[in-house]
């Protein structure tokens, strides 16, 4: 029974729910007001992507009259359920152990692609062509950012279970650090987390990888049907994704706190996801341009999966 | 008292989609340089531009609707989504412009469409247009309040 409660709180308070909704939309809009910023323009106030979506609950949803309705309306849902529920799995170093039973990397690594899958669903269900293009680019960026993900995953895992314990608990992951110090002090795990930091834009579509939803090419891609309140759930979606997949690399590379105390915990780790995704996404956004979508797919390929291979092969190597 | 709340706080987030009905390119090239550079920022004001019509609430409409991009105008602006508000910009779709007399032109925009704020000039200054961006917003607002559309 208090599994049942605690997998509920955690679902819909913290870590996942209203506080991975707080956090995503305060760190949306501080990508916003930072690449503003570092435009020399002023930027909009700090709440705006908050203002963003409840806006477009009262707007009007238009279905285009050659979707499939069921798939069409389902996507978003798909999306920001999946979201929420990666978020509420994620542990937070110091604050939060993550649920009973489910303090899995494996877990994570099947809920990462819900998302993407739901911007697939999404795009293909909407019958349009540039919909479909955002499919296809979707699926293809997937594939590229997959293979550095996993092989970090593995890397992490690898490094962690060569020291006892069991080796994909994100429970053991964490502990193993708090003992060790943080995996990005690690010199055999650097390029994993370097081809981390280059996962989030690619996640995020940010920068040079901001292939399947580019505005000018193909208009937004998947979302480019959606209108009103099933626009505000990817609105909702995109910005818990951020916190989950900042979370993430914090939860497997840095996830130390500062002492005992929970809020100092807490507040500590807000940082960590806040300085990571300053650099990660709103200086790499601001500061590059996109990709076409065979660079994009090279780019991982050739640079960013050897990376992460290379952590791998050496925690292996030297377990 | 939830619908009052997002009523008032709805128009600080407007999002802006330029249609362009045959324009010269040159208003196009206001609005483009307008919003989104340091000098004139209307991000301030929570603007943003889309890419797609259903995303947007103002619609930004240049150029004089030419007889070729009518139908696909008429068609893009009914895939807006309600509320919304429709900005002229320019001199052309209130009056044809300097392409008043010619016979592929079908100006005044407001016979197909209705208009609710002109912004002339030829260009516009992007001051004008800015402020013609704040006067939508108040449009916007009032919309919002009453539950109607640009329609009815």
């Amino acid at each position: 029974m208090t599994s049942f409660f605690e997998a509920t709180f955690a679902m819909l308070i913290f870590p996942g729910g209203l506080f991975a909704l707080a956090a995503g939309l305060m760190l949306k809009g501080v990508d916003r007001k930072a690449v503003a910023r570092l435009q020399r323009r002023v930027g909009p106030p700090l709440y705006q992507p908050a203002l963003d979506v409840l806006k477009l609950t009262v707007k009007e949803t238009l279905i285009p009259h050659t979707a499939n309705e069921l798939a069409f309306k389902l996507a978003p849902v798909l999306g920001l359920s999946g979201v929420l529920l990666t978020a509420a799995v994620m542990p937070i170093g110091g604050v939060w152990n993550g649920v009973t039973g489910m303090k899995d990397l494996l877990v994570l690594l099947y809920l990462l692609p819900l998302p993407a899958m739901a911007l697939m669903i999404a795009g293909s269900a909407s019958s349009s062509p540039y919909g479909a293009l955002g499919f296809s680019r979707e699926m293809v960026v997937m594939f590229a950012y997959e293979m550095p993900l996993i092989a970090s995953f593995l890397a992490v895992a690898v490094r962690v279970g060569g020291t006892g314990g069991s080796m994909f608990a994100l429970d053991s992951i964490i502990n193993y650090q708090m003992a060790h110090g943080p995996m990005i002090f690690d010199p055999i795990m650097l390029p994993a987390f370097i081809a981390m930091l280059l996962f989030i834009p690619g996640t995020m579509g940010a920068g040079l990888f901001d292939i399947p939803e580019a505005e000018p090419e193909v208009i937004e891609g998947p979302l480019l049907e959606y209108s009103g309140p099933l626009l505000a759930m990817f609105q909702l979606m995109s910005a818990v994704k951020l916190v989950v997949v900042v979370e993430l690399v914090v939860a497997l590379f840095m996830p130390n706190g500062l002492g005992g105390n929970v809020l100092v915990n807490l507040v500590w780790h807000l940082f960590k996801c806040l300085a990571l995704m300053l650099v990660a996404v709103t200086v790499f956004r601001a500061s590059t341009g996109r990709l076409r979508l065979e660079q994009g797919f090279t780019f991982f390929v050739k640079y960013t999966s050897p990376l992460a291979l290379a952590s791998l092969g050496l925690a292996y190597m030297l377990r | 008292m939830l619908n009052k709340f997002i009523n008032k706080i709805a128009p600080r987030s407007p999002w802006l989609y330029r249609l362009n009905a045959g324009s010269c390119n040159g208003c196009d090239v206001e609005l483009a340089t307008v919003a989104l550079i340091p000098r004139y920022d209307v991000e301030r004001l929570g603007c943003k531009y889309c890419g797609s019509p259903r995303h947007a609430d103002i619609v930004l409409i240049s150029g004089p609707l030419t007889s070729r991009v009518r139908d696909k105008v008429l068609r893009v602006y009914d895939e807006i989504p309600h509320p919304k508000v429709t900005l002229a910009c320019g001199a052309c779709p209130v009056s044809g412009g300097v392409y008043r007399d010619s016979y592929t032109v079908n100006s005044p925009i407001d016979q197909y469409i209705p208009i609710d704020v002109v912004v002339p000039g030829c260009p516009p200054r992007p001051h004008a247009i800015i402020e013609g961006v704040a006067l939508a917003l108040e449009i916007w607002r009032k919309r919002l309040e009453e539950g109607t559309c640009s329609r009815s």
